[in-house]
């Protein structure tokens, strides 16, 4: 493979990463063909000794989204680092996925009855002192409010519980990835 | 699975020898990925993950230094926090190996 052609894929993989980053990484590789020029290598050779530049690209934009979920608690970042880490291979996804897709369905079940919950909590608060309630007016009002802060800690819960998930499944995946098996194959 | 140990022990030994390489003297990422593939027998193209990985998690940092040909160069220097995660990994390292080897010695 020719160092354009090297640096060709590497950037195709590295499609969707901040402009920046691709740049650094790519001027990091470029060095590495002008270093091997300057030690009398050809661009194959390097090439060769460099790897697949699909696969590294897989890691490296793995890498970065990691720290981007690291800095950043999002629903989408938390999305992209889920996917980094199948990307990386290390995880068997025809096992994982069923199970990810159960625990993620549980887990979003549960986040539509916590947001139900509140709702309902508003609505006792709200329309309940004119039903005329068991208990009076001010056993509504509480039992509303009651249900409304009992959703909230409830989703409180539901989230730091999500974010531990996903911090697992990153911790086990960056654990087990096999980057070097094909440089060892090779 | 006899290639999969290896794979493993490889990828563990790896992170511990570049920083034991930048802890001799500071260094730039052909020459480390130089010595290290010769000696360990890994692809050279792994080293630039790690080294973006060991700078994110603060264990190395980056200089520029002006060569005599060409642009600038990148060298990597070792961060306190690489130090400190350097002596404790090689004292690790060499508790764990000696056993190892205790035992493998015994097996013969």
């Amino acid at each position: 493979m020719t160092r354009q052609a090297f640096i060709a894929r590497l950037r195709e993989g590295l499609r969707g990463l901040p402009p920046q980053a691709v740049t650094d990484i790519v001027a990091d590789y470029d060095t590495h063909f002008a270093d091997g020029a300057a030690a009398g290598r050809t661009e194959a050779e390097v090439a060769d000794a460099l790897g697949d530049p699909g696969r590294l690209a897989r890691e490296l934009r793995a890498e970065s989204t990691l720290s981007r979920w690291r800095e950043e608690r999002s629903p989408s970042s938390a999305a992209a680092a889920v996917f980094a880490v199948l990307g990386l291979g290390a995880i068997d996804i025809l096992i994982l996925l069923p199970i990810l897709m159960g625990v993620g369905g549980a887990l979003f079940g549960l986040a539509v009855a916590v947001i139900a919950v509140f709702f309902a909590g508003g609505v006792v608060f709200a329309a309940g002192p004119f039903m005329d309630p068991p208990g009076g007016v001010s056993a509504a009002l509480l039992a509303g409010i009651g249900l409304m802060a009992g959703a909230a800690s409830g989703g409180a819960i539901l989230s730091l519980a999500s974010i531990g998930l996903i911090n697992a499944l990153v911790w086990y995946g960056r654990l087990h990835y096999r980057l070097l098996k094909p440089a060892l194959e090779s | 699975m006899p290639e999969a140990i290896e794979i493993q022990l490889k990828k563990g030994a790896l992170e511990l020898c570049v920083l034991a390489l930048l802890h001799q003297q500071d260094n730039y990422a052909y020459e480390i990925a130089a010595r290290l593939a010769d000696a360990i027998g890994m692809g050279e193209g792994t080293i630039y993950p790690l080294m973006r990985r060991l700078q994110m998690d603060g264990l190395v940092e980056t200089y520029l230094v002006e060569s005599p040909a060409g642009p600038p160069r990148k060298y990597y220097k070792l961060s306190e926090a690489g130090r400190a995660s350097f002596i404790s990994q090689q004292a690790a390292w060499g508790s764990f190996s000696g056993a190892v080897n205790d035992i493998l010695g015994g097996a013969k």
